[in-house]
């Protein structure tokens, strides 16, 4: 059984591969029209994340938000709940944990501590009220978190520019929070690992959320798969007039699967705040949340996919950002890479069904030449 | 007289081998109202689909005014001047009345754009010659269900249709809708039209037709002027039986009382009364078989009880206590049991694995649930039992439902249902669209349990089913019980479906005591 599983996932990864490069491949002819250097340009956007320790770190960084934001993605989507408000959350996770790092006049232990649970408590209550109005007046959660979004968007903005920003700062940022009510380093800070410790210091800020995003990735694997909740979750996205003949209740699923995604979502800010920019900064979230769904699906929204998908797709535009610096071709042209792959997961997705209608049809008409030669009726 | 439309020798046999046409006669004289009755499955849609053009037939021959025709799709149809007005309205819902007519075909003006005055213009014209009222010029979505009617109808005469065929308008229509709709037809046949008039209301047939012809099993059983035949002759020819499956079946021995429905009255959502004061107990021991045509409130009667609707009024009451309107699981938990009518909508999510469809009424419990967790050992365990016990042909219980024959999705529907020792088992439909195998295995599993105890309804469209299984028969016409009979093996189907399709009532002091 594990042999199967694992080869499956294999095949998986293989499927993600040979799309990836057909995207890519698809990319060099643009690359080709546009740029006078389209090799050195490729080249950056393919080994340039890996050129530089620094740049590794920028990888790692973007990444983990992407794969925080896919696994709040994910319980969403095997509900089958169009829910895409984890922009807003994150935003709002970032907010509440920056000011409380910045204001809260407590130790740093329970400083720390607090951001995170502000941070993922606001993601989830932020996705109440979409649920409530999906569970109880069948309102679209699509468009209700969609609008969503900016209303939080706004509030963040409101909050930094009126309350939060010092008067006299050039930009719309905070104040930097103190290095002691930020995460640390990722590597611990033993005597034997002092100089590696040093080295990732200096050049990256890749923290210890590491870890959480490691764990994170388990427990919603064991939430969505082990748990009696995930199974009345999937069974619901499965088919919601099953469950509700078998007795689960809807919308008490339907609201918690909703919530619990707010809390991941909310750590993705946590993330924003405390380990990439330390301070609370405008437009911080720059539609990382959004980019969570693409991560999301690519892994078929299985959670223990998501982290492969996520350091892929991170990948992906870390490489732009040095092909960006580096080359003449801007960061579109990117876009249009990526979206190109997109294109051709969705339709690598949707052949095994275009495949299956080809072979219903066929059937059909060999049944009827088989009919039509016997010339009686061939009852099953 | 030459017949307008001859329909020869039509057989029709879908790819998965069901044969819903065997050797069809039928023919339709120019200006008449032809009534085409027969119950559910009998064949008349898909013998309308074949004229029409929706469906091509297997073998046969279709002559429209002396020519031999063959039609590939509707279009060859629509140039026959043959026009359908399906059971499902198809139109636009964001486009106007006059839009919907028009749509097709549309006037256009000389640079080619649509000539919107011309639309209005055509629709009025066309609802002024026909006595078809409408408002031209409101959006679909917002007309009530006869108007909709009235557009599709339209429809149909702006492409220049002679012949019409309606697929049992009457079937969403108030009484007074209906009354409104027959005058429309006489209008039509008035002007030279033709009309077919697919039903299973035989009172409507009597009203409104000149001809009718009988379907039962994908045959026609005969066609005669309707002034020469009565409502019961006809409720015989439709519901008699060529075969009766045999059951093998211990004599009763009727337990306590198990369930007791009390008054139940339901309102669908459009405002239709479908069931009006349903009233009868179940006895542990017992199978009370619901005979009826489709759609006679059937479906919304088992909703009601197994909590998946909500009632407009009555009891519902389960060993003691009132359970109408409680959740689904609190239904269940009282020992209630049901093999819902259509598995895909409610019985299995195919997608999901064998093993989690046979659990979904006991995940919670334990042995599956310990702590946060499901034992997934344990169920794959249960499961690998069940699938044994109820021989559902699979590898493993690891696979999607949607992976199994509609036989063995419903072994899977019927082993989940039975295996939690029910205290009352609802049955709707539980051999619908499964081979004679699967049919007898999921028979003679029903037949144990009441033999074991269990209080048992059946609901069946399945005449013979309803026959062969019940202890006890309610009929059950327009979400009324119309009759109710205490020995099912003393009463013929002839007489049953005089009951069924509303010919004769017993009144409530006859049924009292039997149900």
């Amino acid at each position: 059984m594990k042999k199967i599983l694992s080869s499956k996932g294999f095949r998986e990864l293989l499927r993600i591969v040979v799309v990836l490069a057909a995207g890519l491949i698809l990319g060099f002819i643009i690359t080709l029209i546009v740029s006078k250097e389209p090799i050195e340009a490729y080249k950056a956007l393919l080994t340039g994340p890996l050129s530089r320790l620094n740049r590794i770190g920028d990888w790692l960084e973007e990444s983990i938000t992407l794969i925080l934001a896919g696994l709040a993605i994910s319980i969403v989507f095997n509900a089958k709940q169009w829910y895409i408000g984890v922009e807003g959350q994150m935003i709002l996770g970032a907010l509440v944990s920056g000011v409380v790092a910045l204001y809260i006049p407590i130790p740093p232990f329970w400083r720390i501590l607090l951001a995170f649970t502000g941070g993922m408590l606001v993601g989830f209550l932020w996705a109440v009220v979409p649920a409530l109005l999906k569970a109880y007046l069948n309102a679209s959660e699509l468009v209700t978190s969609l609008m969503l979004n900016t209303v939080a968007l706004k509030i963040f903005e409101y909050f930094l520019k009126n309350f939060i920003m010092p008067e006299k700062a050039r930009y719309v940022s905070s104040f930097t929070i103190p290095p002691e009510y930020r995460m640390s380093s990722f590597v611990p800070n033993w005597p034997f690992l002092q100089s590696i410790r040093e080295l990732w210091m200096k050049q990256t800020s890749v923290t210890w959320i590491v870890y959480l995003v490691i764990l994170s990735v388990i427990v919603v694997y064991l939430l969505l798969y082990k748990t009696s909740f995930g199974y009345e979750l999937r069974t619901m996205g499965s088919n919601p007039k099953f469950a509700m003949y078998g007795g689960i209740n809807i919308k008490r699923t339907m609201i918690l699967s909703m919530t619990i995604s707010g809390i991941f979502a909310g750590l993705a800010g946590v993330h924003l705040t405390l380990g990439i920019h330390n301070k609370i900064i405008m437009g911080m979230t720059s539609g990382l949340g959004f980019e969570g769904i693409i991560v999301s699906i690519l892994a078929y929204n299985n959670p223990l996919g998501v982290p492969f998908t996520g350091l892929l797709y991170g990948y992906l535009k870390a490489g732009a950002d040095v092909m960006e610096r580096t080359t003449d071709v801007p960061r579109e042209l990117v876009s249009v890479i990526q979206a190109i792959v997109m294109l051709l997961i969705t339709a690598e997705r949707l052949l095994p069904a275009i495949q299956k209608v080809i072979a219903e049809r066929k059937e059909k008409s060999n049944n009827r030449t088989k009919v039509g030669k016997k010339g009686e009726p061939n009852v099953t | 007289m030459q017949p307008l439309i001859e329909m020869k020798n039509i057989v029709k046999i879908y790819p998965n081998g069901v044969v819903a046409n065997n050797g069809v006669d039928f023919s339709v004289i120019k200006g008449e109202i032809h009534a085409l009755v027969g119950e559910n499955g009998a064949g008349k849609t898909t013998l309308m689909k074949i004229l029409y053009g929706m469906e091509q037939p297997t073998s046969g021959e279709i002559v429209v005014d002396g020519r031999k025709v063959k039609f590939h799709s509707s279009h060859d149809a629509i140039a026959q001047k043959i026009g359908m007005v399906h059971q499902n309205f198809m139109l636009v819902p964001s486009f106007t009345v006059a839009e919907n007519i028009v749509l097709g075909n549309e006037p256009v003006k000389r640079n080619k754009l649509i000539d919107r005055e011309q639309v209005l213009k055509t629709a009025k014209q066309l609802s002024e010659q026909f006595g078809l009222f409408i408002y031209p010029e409101a959006i679909v979505d917002s007309i009530n269900v006869g108007m909709r009617q009235r557009v599709e109808i339209l429809k149909t005469l702006y492409r220049q249709a002679e012949i019409l065929i309606l697929d049992e308008p009457t079937s969403v229509l108030t009484p007074q809708e209906t009354k409104d709709l027959f005058q429309a037809i006489h209008k039509l046949v008035d002007q030279g039209k033709t009309v077919i008039f697919i039903t299973h209301k035989l009172r409507e047939v009597k009203e409104i037709s000149d001809r009718v012809t009988v379907m039962r099993n994908g045959r026609v059983m005969g066609t005669v002027m309707t002034k020469d035949v009565t409502r019961e002759q006809m409720a015989r020819m439709m519901v008699g039986r060529d075969v009766f499956l045999k059951v093998n079946k211990p004599k009763m021995k009727r337990g306590k009382m198990c369930m007791q429905v009390k008054n139940i009255s339901y309102v669908s959502d459009t405002g239709r009364q479908m069931l009006k004061n349903v009233s009868f107990n179940l006895y542990g021991g017992e199978i009370l078989g619901i005979a009826g045509v489709e759609g006679n409130g059937q479906t919304e009667l088992v909703e009601v009880i197994t909590g998946l609707r909500e009632a407009a009024s009555g009891e519902v009451i389960v060993d003691g206590k009132n359970v109408v309107n409680h959740t689904p699981r609190e239904v269940r938990m009282k020992g209630v049991a049901h093999i819902p009518e259509d598995r895909l909508t409610n019985g299995v999510a195919v997608d999901s694995t064998i093993d989690e469809n046979l659990i979904v009424d006991r995940y919670f419990q334990r042995p599956f649930k310990n702590g946060l967790f499901i034992n997934y050992k344990i169920v794959e365990k249960k499961c690998g039992e069940l699938i044994k016990e109820f021989s559902i042909l699979t590898p493993s219980g690891k696979l999607p439902v949607k992976a199994l024959s509609g036989g063995n999705m419903q072994k899977v529907v019927v082993a989940r249902e039975l295996s939690s020792n029910p205290y009352v088992l609802i049955a709707a439909q539980p051999t619908r669209g499964i081979d004679i195998g699967a049919t007898e295995f999921v028979q003679d599993k029903i037949v144990e349990n009441r033999t074991n105890g269990t209080a048992v309804l059946l609901v069946s469209a399945d005449l013979a089913e309803v026959m062969s299984l019940s202890d006890r028969i309610i009929t059950l016409y327009e979400g009324q019980v119309t009759g109710v009979f205490p020995d099912a093996a003393k009463v013929t189907e002839e007489e049953l479906g005089c009951y069924m399709l509303g010919v004769k009532h017993q009144t409530p002091e006859e049924m009292e005591q039997y149900l």
